[in-house]
């Protein structure tokens, strides 16, 4: 990699230049930049699920039906009291615990599930969970706490919509649902936009979290790269350098904010072309 | 009563008392540094040409753009960095690793920063004409702004600021991810997560130590309202503060 460099570039750079960039491109630093994969899938995944559930927490928020409206309010404002790690921490623990449950009652004996002292019942329905695994229920988790976010948002922005549109629309003999989805959904995006971004940045901020799941994420690589390095051969390479690493992730999800903000106010100005603007 | 006291999630709740203390010393240590902090940055932030509202403006994004763990990662590790060459010859170790103090020191450097920004908010929402008044009627600088600006930025600061501080509350949690536990000071996450790898009774353990929080949020907002009753006792029209005045950070 680095002898493919011009010449000009290496002279600039010197001996310490050359030393450094050769260390901050060998095998364990390129998996740390390669980590970053789980940060971007977390995000994505989990904002699309956000939206997803935000979507129906808001329909049932303005369901007519008791038990809907119930189910929504409950939904949306368990996140006000609670943080959101103790989500992050508990739906993966209870999906896990549940299709262990599951898995007892088909796989161990009868016998093996009434001696059973401990977790789980027996040997046969332990359930190991990779990456994989850890990773898809990271996204169901964030889709979830920061989904509640996003229904609270999208509420807001279906009541925003005109009612002499839907009025329009009903008097054109759409059913219920084509009201709500071609013209109430329709129309909310624009409304919902500056709330969606802030739940955005928020949800990308919580997938610093991801190392508590066992995902090796940047977080964790950062840790384990910036730790005192002592190798018999070599003697001390380096003392504990974890600032500098956490102080690159810093900066990281700085610019990550700044990209993100950037892009929410250019698709803003794009979507709210030829609305009146109030002010 | 035996029976009562013989309930797991009864045990869980005597058992998570203490924890809970710790999350409550995290919050309340950052509040009264963190509110003075915010106010200043805030006013930094909203003079017009001055070389100070860079550098507010620079802090206040900084810290409101980057996740909070990895605020607290950052600052330990830095403290920690110096740990051998300072803090051990100056004999104050004991206190400066401790969670307890690095804790509600990064707490209140972000939490200054987010309230920094409400407030930021409330002073470009003070009514002109109010200001202009003041002025009018001879009020030099301080007056003006013991008279007007503070009222009007802490009563229209006050339901989001409210929120910021539930917020802060339950940011509490995220210390002991970061730091190690000296002493057996557990608080309410780390104790739950102890507790939970007893037993695996993964409901019990995680929804108690779910009620401190939530009861101790619902505390918070109804401490507030009353103050924003308060700061609002001049206005006929003053509505309790909603417990849904505002959902977003």
């Amino acid at each position: 990699m680095i002898e493919m460099l011009p010449e000009w570039l290496l002279g600039w750079l010197g001996e310490d230049g050359i030393a450094t960039l050769n260390y901050l491109s060998n095998g364990k630093h390129v998996a740390w930049y390669a980590s970053v994969k789980y940060t971007f899938i977390a995000a994505f995944a989990g904002a699309a699920l956000a939206v997803l559930f935000g979507l129906l927490g808001a329909a049932a928020k303005q369901s007519s039906f008791f038990i809907l409206r119930a189910i929504g309010n409950t939904y949306t404002t368990m996140v006000r009291g609670v943080p959101d790690v103790l989500f992050l921490l508990f739906f993966p623990l209870a999906f896990e615990q549940s299709a262990e449950y599951a898995f007892a009652y088909w796989r161990c004996t009868p016998e093996e599930i009434a001696t059973a002292t401990s977790w789980p019942l027996c040997q046969a329905a332990q359930w190991y969970l990779g990456t994989t695994e850890y990773l898809i229920m990271a996204c169901v988790s964030l889709g979830l706490v920061y989904g509640a976010f996003a229904a609270n948002v999208i509420y807001g922005a279906l009541q925003a919509v005109p009612k002499g549109q839907l009025e329009a629309a009903q008097a054109f003999g759409f059913k219920p649902w084509q009201v709500f989805w071609h013209v109430q959904v329709r129309q909310m995006w624009v409304y919902a936009l500056p709330g969606l971004s802030n739940v955005w940045l928020l949800l990308l901020k919580a997938t610093s979290l991801l190392s508590l799941l066992q995902i090796i994420d940047i977080v964790a690589w950062a840790d384990r790269l910036g730790a005192p390095n002592f190798l018999p051969m070599a003697g001390l390479v380096h003392p504990d350098w974890r600032w500098k690493y956490y102080l690159a992730l810093f900066v990281f999800y700085i610019l990550l904010t700044l990209i993100s903000e950037r892009f929410f106010k250019a698709l803003q100005a794009r979507v709210s072309r030829g609305m009146v603007r109030a002010e | 009563m035996d029976a009562i006291l013989n309930n797991a999630f009864v045990q869980d709740l005597i058992i998570l008392a203490k924890p809970a203390l710790y999350n409550i010393y995290f919050a309340l240590a950052s509040i009264p540094l963190g509110f003075p902090l915010a106010v200043l940055l805030a006013l930094a932030k909203n003079k017009p040409n001055s070389w100070l509202r860079k550098p507010a403006e620079i802090f206040i994004y900084a810290f409101r753009g980057s996740p909070l763990f990895i605020q607290f990662f950052m600052f330990y590790s830095l403290f920690l960095a110096f740990n051998q060459s300072t803090w051990k010859p100056l004999g104050i170790d004991w206190l400066v690793m401790s969670p307890l103090f690095i804790g509600p020191l990064v707490l209140v450097l972000n939490t200054s920063a987010y309230s920094a920004e409400i407030f930021y908010g409330a002073l470009r929402a003070i009514p002109k004409g109010e200001v202009e008044a003041a002025q009018a009627v001879g009020m030099s600088k301080w007056q003006s702004f013991r008279t007007v600006t503070w009222p009007n930025m802490l009563r229209l600061a006050w339901p989001a600021y409210t929120n910021e501080v539930v917020f802060l509350f339950h940011a509490t949690a995220l210390i002991y991810f970061t730091m190690p536990v000296i002493d057996r000071q557990k608080d309410l996450m780390n104790k739950a997560g102890e507790l939970f790898e007893k037993d695996y009774a993964l409901f019990v353990h995680f929804s108690a130590a779910a009620l401190y929080f939530l009861v101790i949020s619902i505390a918070i907002f109804v401490l507030f309202g009353w103050i924003n009753r308060y700061l609002n006792r001049h206005l006929s029209t003053s509505k309790p503060l909603s417990f849904k005045a505002n959902y977003l950070r």
